[in-house]
């Protein structure tokens, strides 16, 4: 889930610099309303109106955060990239990143800030499902994540502040310790969360974290 | 570990806690203030931490402050601000301190409070908090390192029987319990027949019990505690009565008369709970009216408090 950071923001990021090219692609940019088709164009006539040369855009097909497709679509615009002064990326921070790494001589700017890894039950709602926490624990817990859903990420939860099924945080965030109760009481798996869960190992979070997987010819060998 | 308060419930002894606020600020004479108020009619004193986000004086150093007035403090750490570092830090420093009774929390939501821009810590709970304690007190710390002196604590935690859902909240007593929490103090209670409820579902024999108390100064107080306080749940008949003491009735009278009323409810309440199987005393949070703690503690017939050691 992202969004586009607000138009004052983006002036002043991208002040200095007149040549623009925009980024977007039809994964997670199209799919949280940053960086489709749309917002390009729309991107494009609001940087106009504000003085700025817009050179075209690079959309690619999935999302920029797949380095071969990118590279696929770089080499495509290479001579309209060549006289950009700056890159505005509506996409999340992997991709400006990726293009940083991937054209370093010029400069890539994040037209969005990035929220959480969620889903998207309709259009323009997003709710966060997971916290990338390296250790899940979804088995026990009926498919519903305490890390991410209760606002104070509890494994023994819930806390003295949930009633009538919502948390003490606001009157629309539902407890997830309510909702874990609920739905393991539904599979009778409530033994699950009698006991005491340990302390939990967050040195599986932590990042900067590289992961190098061996060639595999078979799932667990 | 014995403490003055861990021998009177064990004794059976009626005990009565007591709550004070620490400081929004640096001036340890107003803790002292509040601390000479309440002294001679509670058993032990609690030290709050940073209750809603809202930063006060450290429980920790104000608890060292308490033992300077000669009351026995109970230290509140809070899962909210800590990771498991500091807490092993803050409980060392707290035996060396002379601390010895300890009551864990999760923390209210720092978008309660007056920082909500603060990053949160959680990465213990309350019943890890406790397990990590109780651990300590093996001699080992978490990297199963020997520690230079060896804390013990009387531990204490904390429940909610108004709280959902109410098995998983009675369930959570039991982990709390398992984890080394030896007394129990709850949330304010007001509405008995949920409490009732709540023990019901506890084994009340395994644990001691200390019900909280809130003297309500009045109307605009229970709507707000209702509004913003995590967990509390005032009838609408409680309020009611304190909007009617008041009717009819200005300034100083009225005031008066609508305070009175908040004391005749906390009594009736701290009567009722009396004869519930399984309380073992009361914890009076007096929340910036810290004079109603003697009047409370007097007219509920429980004064004087036995002297330590006795």
């Amino acid at each position: 889930m992202m969004e586009l950071k607000n138009k004052e923001d983006i002036l002043e990021m991208l002040e200095g610099y007149g040549k623009i090219v925009l980024f977007g692609d039809s994964g997670c940019a199209q799919m949280c309303d940053v960086g489709g088709i749309l917002q390009l164009e729309d991107m494009t006539d609001f940087l106009t109106d504000h003085g700025k040369d817009v050179l075209g855009y690079v959309f690619v097909e999935g999302g920029l955060c797949d380095e071969f497709a990118t590279k696929q679509e770089l080499e495509n615009h290479k001579e309209m990239l060549e006289k950009a002064d700056a890159f505005l990326v509506q996409a999340c921070g992997v991709a400006t990143q990726n293009l940083t790494e991937m054209i370093p001589e010029k400069i890539s700017l994040p037209a969005v800030d990035s929220d959480f890894l969620g889903t998207m039950p309709e259009r323009f709602h997003h709710d966060e499902r997971c916290s990338m926490c390296g250790e899940c624990v979804l088995h026990l817990t009926g498919g519903i994540c305490p890390i991410t859903r209760c606002a104070k990420g509890l494994l023994n939860g819930p806390c003295g502040g949930s009633m009538d099924g919502m948390c003490e945080r606001d009157e629309d965030t539902e407890c997830a310790w309510q909702l874990i109760y609920d739905r393991l009481k539904e599979i009778d798996k409530l033994d699950n969360i009698k006991r005491i869960w340990e302390m939990k190992d967050w040195s599986k979070e932590h990042g900067p974290k590289t992961v190098v997987h061996e060639a595999k010819d078979a799932l667990f060998q | 570990m014995q403490t003055h308060l861990s021998r009177l419930l064990e004794d059976d002894e009626f005990v009565v806690t007591a709550e004070v606020g620490p400081p929004h600020g640096a001036d340890e004479q107003l803790l002292v203030h509040r601390v000479i108020q309440v002294k001679d009619y509670c058993d032990a004193l609690n030290l709050t931490d940073n209750v809603r986000g809202i930063p006060t004086m450290s429980s920790m150093v104000c608890s060292h402050f308490v033992r300077d007035c000669g009351v026995e403090p109970v230290m509140q750490m809070s899962a909210r601000d800590r990771n498991r570092i500091l807490f092993e830090s803050e409980l060392y420093g707290a035996y060396a301190l002379g601390i010895r009774n300890v009551c864990f929390m999760t923390g209210d939501h720092s978008l309660l409070g007056s920082h909500p821009e603060a990053k949160m810590v959680y990465d213990l709970d309350s019943i890890q908090a406790l397990q990590l304690a109780s651990h300590l007190m093996s001699g080992k710390d978490l990297a199963g390192d020997e520690l230079e002196g060896t804390p013990h604590f009387y531990l204490g935690a904390t429940f909610n029987p108004y709280a959902d859902p109410l098995e998983l909240q009675a369930w959570r007593v039991n982990k709390k319990h398992e984890a080394g929490a030896r007394f129990f103090q709850t949330q304010a209670i007001y509405g008995i027949t949920r409490f009732e409820k709540f023990m019901g579902c506890l084994d009340v024999n395994a644990i001691k019990i200390l019900v909280g108390i809130i003297p309500l100064k009045g109307p605009r107080m229970a709507r707000f505690m209702n509004r913003k306080i995590p967990g509390i749940k005032i009838p609408e008949s409680m309020i009611q009565r304190l909007v009617d003491a008041g009717d009819g009735l200005s300034g100083n009278e009225k005031r008066g008369a609508v305070r009175s009323e908040g004391i005749r409810i906390a009594l009736e309440t701290i009567e009722k709970v009396r004869a519930i199987n399984g309380v073992d005393g009361v914890h009076i949070m007096g929340v910036g009216w810290e004079e109603s703690i003697p009047t409370l503690v007097e007219e509920a017939g429980l004064y004087p408090r036995p002297k330590k050691g006795e």
